[in-house]
């Protein structure tokens, strides 16, 4: 069991006021500023709730990735994963599309995209949903790719 | 307002247990941070985590959805103050889960009563689109008080 826990401080309205995550109790980041501008236009170099859990999925899934690859006598080099979460006003995240990119000595890619689909149940922020796509890629540009879409 | 999407990613390198990876906000550039398995399992020792890095966004979130509840009661807040503690655990059969999110809030409202904010506090729960996500695998505790003096 861990706990993580994080400070927010929103000062003024929702549409003029500003927010700001003073402090995570690891001390890994903060201050880091918010607006509703920021989250629901351009991004103008300032963070969301959404690019946090996009942050959160794509380092989670990783771990899991990895930790599956091992565990099937096949540990990665390398892992480069990215999420592109999608938040729809109203309606709430209805997707986080996970594409990864491993250099991963002795296996194939079949296999590698069996662990891919895989990691995403072992991941325990896995709270997007359930429908899992894994989509093969045409061809690989460089290492294995697996894209992953939770909506 | 039209759908949103933020986008993050990792690069990990080398095995679960011994390697690190760096986490990247792509949309903002806001932050790279790295984060370990060990410091996501055991002491942060600085380093930050998936768990957190939720925890950080369910706090932004929240704090959004509790200034625009308040603002539609009339009340808009001068300044108000989000903690989040997010937790993991393994549950029986399925594997490792978030479990619960507690969110503690404070809140400088004039003009507002503790009902009020208790009432708002309620309803920006139920419109948060973090908690609607947590909910789907966990507990979701809301703590609300409202200050009389500066905060």
């Amino acid at each position: 069991m861990a706990d993580r826990t994080a400070s927010v401080t929103w000062t003024g309205s929702l549409t003029d006021g500003a927010g700001r995550i003073d402090s995570v109790g690891s001390g890994a980041f903060g201050p880091l500023e918010v607006t509703w501008a920021s989250r629901t236009e351009d991004s103008d170099g300032l963070t969301s709730p959404e690019e946090l859990i996009a942050a959160a999925h794509a380092s989670c899934y990783s771990m899991a990735l990895s930790g599956a690859l091992a565990k099937a006598g096949s540990p990665p080099e390398k892992l480069e994963t990215s999420a592109t979460v999608t938040f729809v006003p109203g309606t709430g995240i209805t997707k986080s599309a996970i594409r990864v990119r491993g250099t991963v000595p002795g296996i194939d890619e079949a296999a590698f995209l069996e662990a891919a689909e895989g990691a995403v149940q072992g991941c325990p922020d896995q709270i997007v949903g359930t429908l899992v796509r894994v989509r093969h890629p045409a061809r690989p540009l460089r290492g294995m790719h697996a894209s992953v879409t939770e909506e | 307002m039209p759908r949103i999407t933020r986008e993050s990613e990792i690069v990990w390198e080398g095995s679960i247990a011994r390697g690190a990876g760096v986490v990247t906000g792509l949309s903002s550039g806001a932050f790279a941070l790295p984060t370990t398995i060990a410091s996501r399992v055991g002491d942060p020792e600085g380093k930050t985590s998936p768990e957190e890095l939720l925890a950080a966004a369910h706090a932004c979130c929240y704090v959004t959805s509790l200034g625009g509840e308040l603002a539609r009661a009339g009340t808009p807040p001068e300044r108000l103050e989000v903690r989040c503690a997010l937790t993991i655990d393994e549950v029986e059969g399925i594997g490792h889960r978030v479990v619960q999110s507690v969110i503690t809030a404070r809140g400088l409202v004039p003009g507002g009563d503790a009902a009020g904010f208790a009432q708002a506090a309620s309803a920006a729960d139920d419109g948060c689109t973090m908690s609607a996500l947590i909910r789907a695998s966990a507990t979701v505790i809301v703590e609300a008080t409202l200050e009389e003096g500066e905060i």
